[in-house]
Parts: C-alpha cells; sequence; structure tokens
C-alpha cells in the first residue's frame, strides 16, 4: 500500500514554510527580526537575553529568575503600579522568566500600542529600578509558588528534583526558579549585579510579530535600543553534561498522599543533534500521543494512571530525557516496572515501519497548530537566534521527516534514548506506604515535601 | 484602525480610542445546517493552515446526574475512545493518529465536548470515526474495569492531592442543596467504583442522540465539503426523543454558608463561591468586565491590595461559571505563608463591599475594557479557539451569531452597568466561603 504520508506531506508544503521576515543586527549587537502578519490586531514580542540561570552564584539559585521577575516590577519613569496599570490599560500582556540559558521577555498588545509595548519593554530590560521592597515581596512570592506547588500539585516539581539528582553541581542540575532554601539566600545586590553582569544589548535577540509596519518598526526599535549598553561580562561556558554510571534514586516525602509521582530520568541530547526528526518521531511512538507505547502500558492497558508520557529536552549541551506518570500509592512498584520494561522493549525490539509510517503522519499533521499564531512564531525564531540555528531548521524539517528510515530510527533507540542503569529515578509519595519498595532500584535517598531544597 | 505613523512617535497613539470595535473578520465565513434528524453543524472555513479543528457539543454533563452515579458523564466521555462494533478498542486513537490527527475532550457541569485536531487531508476517516462512535459504541465491560482505574487516578490526581481541588469539591457541595451543580464532574470515589455497565447504556441511549449535539468545524475546508460529509455520515442517525429536561431549581440562598478544612499544608486557602445567573444573563458583559477588573493582572483591584499591597495573598484568580441554569461566580485565594484566612477574608470583603457600592473607577474599566478586547482576539487568532468560541456561543449563550456581537456588546457597558452587576452578584448571603488551614506536619489528613 502506498504510504499516506508523502501524499499528505505534497499536499501540506506551507505547513513548514517559515513567514517572511527581516533580521537586523544593530550597531550595539542587539538583533531585532520582524514578522509582519495581519490577520488579528495584534503585536506579539518575543524577548530572549542569553545567560538566564547560567549566570546564578552557586547556593543562589534563582538570582536570574528574581532578575527578570522584577522587569516589570518598577522600570524608566514607573513604579510598579504605574508599569502595571500602563500593560493592563491598554489591554496588553507582558511575562517575564527566566531558564537554564536565557531570560524570556514576553507579551502581546493591540496593534495601536506598540510604541507603547517598545517603551515598556526598553525600560523593562535597560532600566528595572530593582526597589528594595518590590525585591523583597518578589523574593517571598517566590518561595509561596514552590510551597503552592506542593500543596495542590507536586507533579510540577517532579524536573527540578529530577535534574538536581541527575545533573548535580552542573549548572542544569540547578533549579531555573530557586529552590526555597537558596531564593532565601538571595540579595538585592545579587539582583543588580547580575543585571550589570549579564543583561545587555549583544545578550539580545527580539522577535516582534503582527499587525506592523515592518520600516516604522525598525526606526522604532533603534531609537528604543540603540543605546542599551553590552552586558559587562562574558557570557558563563556551559560544560558538558555526564551520564550516570550508576543508577539514583530519590523519594521525595509526601505524607498521606494518594498517589506516588514519579520521573525517570537520563542524559539525553543537545540542540544540535542531527537526526532530531527520527528523534521526534520515535519520541513520539515511545511517550509523545496518546496512542505511545507508555500511555498504551501505563493507562489503556492496565488502567493504571491516566496518563503517562515521555520527552527530550535539548538545550545547548545535553539536557534530560525524562519519562512521567502517576499512579495509586499501592500500585507504585507495578507501574515503575511497566515503565522501565517498555524503555527496554523499545531498546531490544525497536519500531516497525508501520509505526514509522504512522508517527510521520502524526508529526506533520499536528505540526502547523503548533505555529499559528504571531506569538507562536516569535518565540519560535527567537529560539533559533538562541541556539544559532536558520529558518532551514524548520524548513528542512518537512523533508527530514520525510526521509527518516528504520536506520535513523534505530540510531536514535541507541544513541539517545537510555539504557536502564543510567537512569535517576524521582518519586513523590508516602515513604512509609513505598519507601522500602523502592530499594529494589537502586539506594534509596530521602528528602521531605516540605524541605526547603529539591536535592 | 489607527496605524503607527513616522518613527518619532515612542508613546502610545492613541489613550481613548475603544479596540476591538473593527469588524470581527470572518462573520461571511461561518455557514450553519441543521440536518433532518436535528444534528446542527457550524462552519467556519479558515484556509490560514492546512488543518482543521472539530468539536462536537454533547448537551450533556454532571448536572444530567443523580446522587450515586456522580461522574458518570466524564465517565462516559473516557468510554466514547474505547471501541465500538466496527473499530475495536484502540482503533480510534490508532487511526486518527495515523493520518496526523490527535483528539481529546471534557466534561462540565453542563457539557461533554469532544475535539479532534487533524490535517484537511483526514476529514472523510474523522467524520466516519465520530459518526461510528455515535452509534455503535461497544461498552466492554473489561475496558470498563481498566477505565475505572484511569479515572480514579485523575480524581487523586485533582481532588484527593490537591488541596485547592479538595477545598472547591466541599465549597461547591455545599453551595446547593438541591441541584445537581452539587455534584463534582470527576464524581466522588464510592460512585466511580460503582457503575455498572448497564448505567452507562442508558446514559448512551438517552443523551447521545443526533438532536441532542452541535457540531462545529474550523479550519481549511469549504462548508459544502463539510456540509456533505456530514450529511452522508451523520444524516443516517435516527432522530430520538429529546432527553429529560433538568426541572430542579436551586431555592434561593438566604445566608452565608461556610465549609472549614484541616489538611497537611503550607499554605492556608480561602475560596468564595458566589451564586451567579446563567450563560445566556443578559448581565453577562458586565459580569465579565467586573471580573476582569477584580483579578485579571498585577494591576487589577484584588491583585493590587491582596497580593502586591499587603502580601496577604500569593495568587489570586475568579471564574464565572457560563451553564445552562444559574450557577456560581468563583473568587480562589492562594494565601501568602502564615495568613489566617479570616484576615484575608475581612481584607476581601472591605474591597468588595466598596466595588459593589460603586467605587470602580473609569481607569478600572478602560483597563478591563482592553484587556478582554484583547483576550478575544487572541482566542480568535487559532482554529481551535475559533471552534471553541462558536461552539460556547452556539450552545450556551444563545447563538454563534452573537460571537460577532461580543466587542461591541463589551464596548457599550457602563460603570453603572457594572455597579448593578457588582450589587447583584457580591452578596455575601449569596455565597459560600471555604478556608483551609494547614495541620500540623505529620498529621492525617481530611478523608
Amino acid at each position: 500500500m502506498k504510504s499516506p504520508v508523502a501524499r499528505l506531506i505534497e499536499l501540506n508544503p506551507k505547513g513548514f514554510a517559515v513567514p517572511g521576515h527581516e533580521r537586523t543586527v544593530l550597531g550595539n549587537g542587539m538583533t531585532l527580526v520582524v514578522v509582519p502578519r495581519r490577520d488579528v490586531p495584534l503585536v506579539a514580542f518575543h524577548m530572549l537575553l542569553r545567560g538566564g540561570a547560567l549566570g546564578d552564584a552557586i547556593g543562589r539559585a534563582g538570582v536570574a529568575s528574581l532578575a527578570a521577575g522584577l522587569m516589570d516590577k518598577g522600570a524608566g519613569e514607573r513604579d510598579a503600579a504605574a508599569f502595571a496599570q500602563s500593560v493592563e490599560g491598554a489591554g496588553g500582556s507582558f511575562a517575564a522568566s527566566a531558564g537554564p540559558e536565557c531570560i524570556s521577555v514576553s507579551g502581546q498588545f493591540l496593534a495601536r500600542d506598540q510604541a507603547l509595548m517598545l517603551e515598556l519593554l526598553a525600560d523593562a530590560v535597560m532600566a528595572p529600578r530593582f526597589a528594595a521592597g518590590e525585591f523583597a515581596r518578589q523574593r517571598q512570592r517566590h518561595i509561596g509558588q514552590i510551597r503552592a506547588l506542593k500543596d495542590s500539585d507536586p507533579s510540577e516539581l517532579l524536573s527540578q528534583y529530577g535534574r538536581a539528582l541527575l545533573f548535580g553541581s552542573h549548572p542544569y542540575g540547578q533549579p531555573a526558579g530557586g529552590s526555597e532554601d537558596s531564593l532565601q539566600a538571595v540579595t538585592l545586590k545579587d539582583v543588580v549585579d547580575y543585571h550589570r553582569a549579564q543583561i545587555g544589548a549583544d545578550r539580545a535577540v527580539l522577535v516582534v510579530a503582527g499587525d506592523i509596519d515592518p520600516a516604522w518598526l525598525k526606526t522604532a526599535v533603534e531609537r528604543c535600543f540603540g543605546q542599551w549598553r553590552a552586558a559587562a561580562e562574558p557570557l558563563p561556558q556551559l560544560a558538558p553534561t555526564l551520564k550516570l554510571r550508576h543508577r539514583r534514586v530519590l523519594l521525595v516525602d509526601a505524607p498521606g498522599s494518594a498517589q506516588s509521582y514519579f520521573w525517570l530520568g537520563a542524559t539525553g541530547v543537545d540542540r544540535s543533534y542531527r537526526p532530531r526528526a527520527a528523534l521526534d518521531l520515535v519520541n513520539s511512538l515511545f511517550g509523545g500521543r496518546f496512542t505511545s507505547l507508555l500511555n498504551s502500558e501505563l493507562r489503556i492497558r492496565t488502567g493504571l494512571s491516566y496518563g503517562a508520557g515521555s520527552g527530550f529536552t535539548r538545550g545547548r549541551v545535553a539536557g534530560e530525557f525524562a519519562i512521567r506518570s502517576f499512579t495509586e500509592t499501592r500500585h507504585t512498584v507495578r507501574a515503575i516496572d511497566l515503565a522501565l520494561r517498555t524503555l527496554s522493549r523499545l531498546k531490544r525490539e525497536g519500531i516497525t515501519q508501520a509505526m514509522l509510517d504512522s508517527a510521520r503522519s502524526y508529526v506533520v499533521g499536528q505540526y502547523p497548530m503548533n505555529l499559528e499564531t504571531a506569538a507562536d512564531w516569535a518565540a519560535q525564531l527567537a529560539e533559533l537566534e538562541l541556539y544559532g540555528l536558520t529558518p532551514h531548521y524548520i524548513e528542512g524539517y518537512g523533508p527530514a521527516l520525510r526521509s527518516a528510515g528504520l536506520t535513523d530510527a534505530r540510531t536514535v533507540i541507541d544513541t539517545a534514548f537510555p539504557a536502564g542503569r543510567q537512569l535517576a529515578l524521582v518519586v513523590i509519595g508516602d515513604a512509609s506506604q513505598v519507601g522500602e519498595r523502592l530499594e529494589r532500584y537502586g539506594r534509596v535517598q530521602q528528602i521531605a515535601l516540605a524541605s526547603g531544597s529539591f536535592s | 484602525m489607527n496605524r503607527p505613523g513616522s518613527p518619532p512617535l515612542p508613546r502610545r497613539l492613541s489613550a481613548s480610542a475603544v479596540p476591538g470595535l473593527a469588524p470581527v473578520p470572518g462573520h461571511s465565513a461561518v455557514r450553519s445546517l441543521v440536518l433532518d434528524n436535528g444534528l446542527k453543524i457550524i462552519v467556519w472555513s479558515d484556509h490560514s493552515i492546512p488543518s482543521v479543528a472539530l468539536h462536537n457539543w454533547v448537551r450533556v454533563g454532571s448536572r444530567n446526574e443523580v446522587a450515586g452515579l456522580t461522574g458518570l458523564a466524564h465517565f462516559f466521555e473516557h468510554m466514547m475512545f474505547n471501541g465500538t462494533a466496527r473499530h475495536g478498542a484502540g482503533e480510534f486513537d490508532r487511526l486518527m493518529e495515523a493520518q496526523g490527527g490527535s483528539n481529546n475532550a471534557f466534561t462540565s457541569d453542563d457539557v461533554t465536548v469532544y475535539q479532534d485536531w487533524f490535517p484537511r487531508g483526514a476529514l472523510d476517516l474523522v467524520f466516519e470515526l465520530e459518526a461510528d462512535r455515535i452509534q455503535g459504541l461497544s461498552l466492554d465491560p473489561e475496558l470498563i474495569e481498566s477505565e475505572r482505574g484511569v479515572v480514579y487516578s485523575e480524581r487523586l490526581l485533582r481532588v484527593d492531592d490537591n488541596n485547592q481541588g479538595y477545598l472547591s469539591e466541599q465549597v461547591q457541595s455545599q453551595a446547593f442543596i438541591a441541584h445537581p451543580y452539587r455534584f463534582p464532574t470527576i464524581g466522588l470515589p464510592a460512585d466511580i467504583r460503582g457503575w455498572k455497565a448497564k448505567h452507562l447504556q442508558a446514559f448512551y441511549r438517552t443523551y447521545y442522540a443526533p438532536n441532542n449535539q452541535t457540531m462545529v468545524l474550523v479550519g481549511d475546508v469549504s462548508h459544502e465539503e463539510a456540509f456533505a460529509l456530514a450529511r452522508r455520515y451523520l444524516g443516517r442517525l435516527p432522530r430520538q426523543p429529546d432527553p429529560p429536561p433538568v426541572r430542579v431549581r436551586e431555592p434561593d440562598q438566604l445566608g452565608e454558608r461556610r465549609v472549614m478544612v484541616r489538611r497537611p499544608a503550607q499554605m492556608a486557602l480561602l475560596q468564595y463561591a458566589y451564586k451567579a445567573p446563567a450563560a445566556t444573563s443578559a448581565l453577562g458583559p458586565a459580569l465579565n468586565l467586573l471580573l476582569t477588573a477584580l483579578v485579571e493582572g498585577n494591576a487589577s483591584r484584588l491583585q493590587r491590595l491582596l497580593v502586591e499591597q499587603r502580601m496577604v495573598a500569593q495568587d489570586v484568580a475568579a471564574d464565572w461559571h457560563q451553564g445552562f441554569d444559574p450557577s456560581l461566580c468563583w473568587f480562589w485565594f492562594t494565601l501568602a505563608e502564615g495568613v489566617d484566612p479570616h484576615t484575608a477574608r475581612d481584607l476581601v470583603d472591605a474591597e468588595l463591599a466598596g466595588i459593589a457600592a460603586g467605587v470602580l473607577t473609569d481607569a478600572d474599566l478602560e483597563r478591563a475594557r482592553n484587556l478582554n478586547a484583547a483576550a478575544f482576539w487572541k482566542q480568535l487568532a487559532t482554529i481551535d479557539g475559533k471552534a471553541h468560541l462558536l461552539g460556547e456561543y452556539e450552545v450556551l449563550r444563545g447563538g454563534w451569531r452573537n460571537l460577532f456581537q461580543a466587542p461591541e456588546r463589551h464596548a457599550a457597558v457602563t460603570r453603572q452597568e457594572i455597579g448593578a452587576a457588582a450589587r447583584l452578584l457580591l452578596n455575601p448571603s449569596r455565597r459560600t466561603v471555604g478556608m483551609l488551614l494547614p495541620d500540623a506536619p505529620g498529621a492525617e489528613r481530611t478523608p
């Protein structure tokens, strides 16, 4: 039978087309990408500032996160209340957060307010006030956010525990948002120093997409950002991450928890990993869609869990591959065993041509809906700049998906998916119920969910 | 619309123009058709991406349940993916994914909505699969048992291991004394364990009638094409008797109700659930703007007071549940560490009393209008957002055409109308207050 996939790709070439855009580098090193698009009267911006939590000092995780969080809490001529009123009074949105390798500042305004939008963004990144009262408030709020998750959605913290267990003292092992303990240690001076040392025009890429006039916008950006200085210190370097030699197990004790929430992770691959089309296809089959092997086993076949999935985080160096799921406390070992067996099965048996064809249709068919809006494109193009990639990364993706075969799938399974011994296991659950039973996976370290640190 | 002019314009261009009054694009691209069996199809043809969103709205939710069988509508939603006489268990997803589609579904108090997102090449398949499961579901006993485990795990995730979810369930059950809106949509634990195949079969026969469903398609599909597919695949389903109406009318609430829960927790929680009008209420736009003014964004009245100025709350959120019958308007306060919920309540109540007495400013109103307009446009920027809005307006808000009046209706709301909405809504005698107090670590949690 003719594969339906080739037909779909031929019918849908525009799914992988990058919209027309203009790229400029300002005299001070800031990169500007402009994407005109006029479906709705909105303008989106996405700015990435290289560095992010890489600039956090040891034991002070959360400095970059607080610097980002304080950008709109008073900047330029506006205090925090006036800034919020300016953004929201115009119906706009503005958000800033720190990740392991960059600070991300994004928002969306009605098209008629784009001059205001640029002015607010320029103030926020170039001239934040860092007022002492706002700093104290923001730090307390960041700590509170972690505690609120522990009360109402602890599984959201699995990857923080997991990365700490897997990557240890490597920057990828530090929580980009900080921990309760590390945030307590951060001072206002840390934040001010971070801003001087790590934020500047040479670190910035700005993408503006939507209902805009490119010529006007470029001139306005020059005007708002042209005087921005460079960051005072060099971009922190990132050492490679290492694979685990022996399994590590962390039990996060949540007394009375009705379920166990678990994470199985290993060092995966980086952003430049070449067979990434095959990687996406195989992960889609393993844990990236509803009928994936993991979800079929843990949800569809056994009813052990509401869901199970897997994914790769690919940074400048190799981030984690992780499996996530959860189950009623009494089924904890059964569910973890099943996840491990499913991974072994993938490693041993690989995938079939029929599975590969199905995954290809799926990834191709879903792709256009991930890049539908001006804001989607702003985020995507900013990320390409961050990792030094060109639009070919997107345009070449369709052909790469089409040509990926079983040999590529096998390569991916052998090189990117981990062997069982390389895994780190985190379980958030009731230690009095599951503690001893986890020893079969390795020596168990234990920490209380209420503890202020992720390791 | 104002457009930016020459470069030296670093300030905003127009402070007073009301946004969102440009005509909503696409009005003429929407057409609808009612089949002979009563099933309505609404199609918004939009070729911006080569994809289609299909949402099928079924007029059934936990509102149609009875005590002892709570959660049945939601459980049934899960069973709709578990096989028919023609397509065995799992085939629905396998076939759809193999042609590039994905899907999901959700159940609320009022409706169950099935969603498919797929490349236009899969149109035929998706119609075949949807028609098949509307008429030929298997309800295999073994699959009922394994799906029971899945739903139980979902309940533990959302309620039992989630303090916010746990308190909401308690508040909701106190807020109504008669109406089935008191049932948690996920279902009570004993009910999840208890339902049988016969309950599911009766539910299927009663509610999954073509005349009880509305199908919305948005995306790379023409009206003619969609209507032809609908006639071909869905036209033969027999019309059925209309499902029995929900006759219960909740009696007026005459005094504040309170729920106090103690659980292991780091932060105390405070929740309000005010009695609120049904989705079709003429006060709708005023209520939307009132809630935006109160809780959306750092400059909103309650965020500014509780989070920024007094630091008693970590987070504030609100939602007006818009259903077929009068329901609730919720306020959720995650309190800052060590804050007593009674202290937070007193602060909130003083502020809300001021709002009800009319101290919302013109700046509050303009801010709410602009945020509301921007949120509307953001939702219209995707085929999925358009499909959701069309379905919501058609099923819950008096017809899909009202969607295109939304910007004008919100722009026309006056400060006086918001004041009236505030006085109606923010009446302490018509609310239920929930508090969750942290227990000492290691203490037994409320079962």
